[in-house]
């Protein structure tokens, strides 16, 4: 379980605040725009940037706290950082034996394969795609009971995307209580792997919700000015002005369609979330 | 630990072309110049190498996936002062080698066993220099402790320059410590070299402990 509390991080004018949890067996995304803070939030559960305020918690331990023994179950990949360049699969291959006790070099190998990654070449030579799919693969292949992922399909293609998402999906069902944390700002990943997600908005969550209540409950109301106006707001999430009049964005998709006859409803999905609870009115 | 040790080597070993290049001068100055020479040479070579593993890990933003790896901060500048320790007594071995290789060739009648104490005393020598090295790659990274290098350097030899001067002035004191040294037997300038150095590494073990864990990645 990862638990961060009323975590506070300043860097200049901006402000991280936010409080979250992830419980065990769940795969929780976070959404967002560029620099709303997702990274920064990754970075504070990983422990390697310390809270102004607050506490983040791995299993009931500071993150930053954590043993060499306790990391051990934790899998991480970051979208700006991995090994050196200058290593080569078979490099990588024997620090991770050293380095995990449960490290699965078979399947390590196996999926290196499968994943067309040369095991001679200078990681410097691999594409970008090559470079996240290792990230993923040395994450997941030491048996980690969490992983925590930053934008683990960013700049990659729908193939290697599918692929790495593949693996996630493998990995999750080799072990029911395993976790993954993943942030990422391209929704098609999070809504076919997440069971819920967080949206992070300069700095702040502004919104949690089940992923499959977002799909089922949530939905964009196309409407002109008359109707707007005459609408009840209660369960409008956040309002964009359009050529044609108005796009509402609505957590109750069925009230609008019992009470409002005629209005064009359409099926809300995360980039519209993440459109509308940032950049509309 | 282990996996670190194994990471830096595998780093350093990465650089084939250049470590050849470097064994080859030292070789060829070892061969053409007389006496220890080229165990320093080795020796210091061995640590700057150990040194620029530093290098490694903070290029491309390397240290922030580093430190999700299972070890502590602590772990990792350990394992720095201790795998300079292995590659600048590693080098060191080397250098004595071809060092009595060359004398045996050469015949210059000098006295391995008598000179030994003076050449182990390179190892900690070496060494220091590389541990104060550390702290300073770590707090400003690989191109601002470039020139903080400098700069310590220049107020060392600045430092130096003036003692020359301030007691070339007035009476030697100096010239009486040395002596005193001098008369010392080589063991226990050995013993005292040691001590000094390991003592000033652990000030900057201590330093690079600091320093490691205000950092953020």
């Amino acid at each position: 379980m990862v638990k961060v509390d009323k975590l506070v991080k300043n860097y200049g004018d901006f402000r991280l605040d936010i409080s979250m949890e992830i419980p065990d067996g769940t795969v929780t995304g976070i959404a967002g725009k560029n620099g709303a803070g997702k990274s920064t939030t990754i970075k504070a559960i990983l422990g390697l940037i310390k809270p102004d305020e607050g506490h983040v918690t791995i299993n009931g331990k500071e993150a930053s706290m954590l043993t060499g023994k306790e990391k051990e179950s934790i899998g991480a990949a970051l979208s700006d950082s991995g090994f050196s360049s200058y290593l080569r699969i078979e490099d990588v291959i024997c620090i991770l034996r050293k380095m995990y006790p449960t490290f699965d070099e078979d399947f390590f190998r196996k999926n290196c394969v499968l994943q067309r990654l040369a095991f001679d070449k200078r990681i410097k030579d691999f594409s970008t795609g090559m470079r996240a799919k290792l990230r993923v693969l040395a994450a997941i292949s030491h048996k980690s009971e969490l992983l925590i992922m930053d934008e683990p399909t960013a700049g990659l293609d729908v193939e290697a995307r599918n692929e790495i998402l593949d693996m996630f999906r493998q990995y999750l069902l080799d072990n029911e209580k395993r976790s993954i944390l993943l942030s990422s700002h391209i929704s098609s990943d999070l809504e076919g792997l997440c069971d819920d997600i967080y949206l992070i908005h300069d700095g702040k969550i502004v919104l949690h919700e089940d992923t499959d209540t977002i799909l089922s409950n949530y939905a964009v109301l196309k409407i002109d000015d008359d109707t707007y106006e005459k609408l009840d707001k209660s369960y409008i999430l956040g309002t964009k002005k359009e050529h044609f009049g108005y796009a509402c964005f609505t957590s109750e998709k069925q009230f609008y369609a019992e009470n409002y006859q005629g209005i064009v409803i359409e099926k809300g999905n995360i980039d519209d979330l993440i459109l509308m609870m940032t950049g509309g009115r | 630990m282990f996996g670190l040790i194994e990471k830096d080597l595998r780093l350093t070993f990465a650089r084939k072309q250049t470590l050849l290049i470097f064994f080859i001068m030292a070789l060829v100055m070892g061969i053409s110049m007389d006496g220890s020479f080229i165990v320093g040479y080795l020796t210091m070579l061995a640590a700057v190498i150990s040194i620029g593993t530093i290098s490694y890990d903070e290029y491309d933003n390397g240290f922030a996936f580093l430190m999700t790896l299972p070890f502590g901060r602590k772990t990792y500048v350990r394992e720095k002062y201790l795998f300079c320790l292995i590659m600048s007594t590693a080098a060191w071995c080397i250098g004595a080698v071809l060092y009595f290789i060359g004398n045996t060739v050469r015949r210059s009648g000098v006295n391995m066993v008598e000179e030994l104490p003076m050449l182990i005393a390179l190892i900690p020598v070496m060494y220091l220099s590389s541990a104060l090295m550390i702290p300073i790659q770590l707090k400003y990274g690989s191109e601002k402790s470039r020139i903080a290098l400098f700069i310590l350097f220049g107020c060392i030899a600045v430092l130096i320059f003036g003692a020359k001067t301030f007691f070339s002035s007035m009476e030697n004191p100096i010239t009486e410590l040395i002596q005193t040294i001098e008369n010392l037997s080589p063991t226990v300038i050995l013993l005292t070299v040691i001590t000094v150095c390991a003592l000033a590494s652990g000030v900057s073990y201590m330093l690079s402990i600091r320093i490691m864990g205000k950092k953020e990645f």
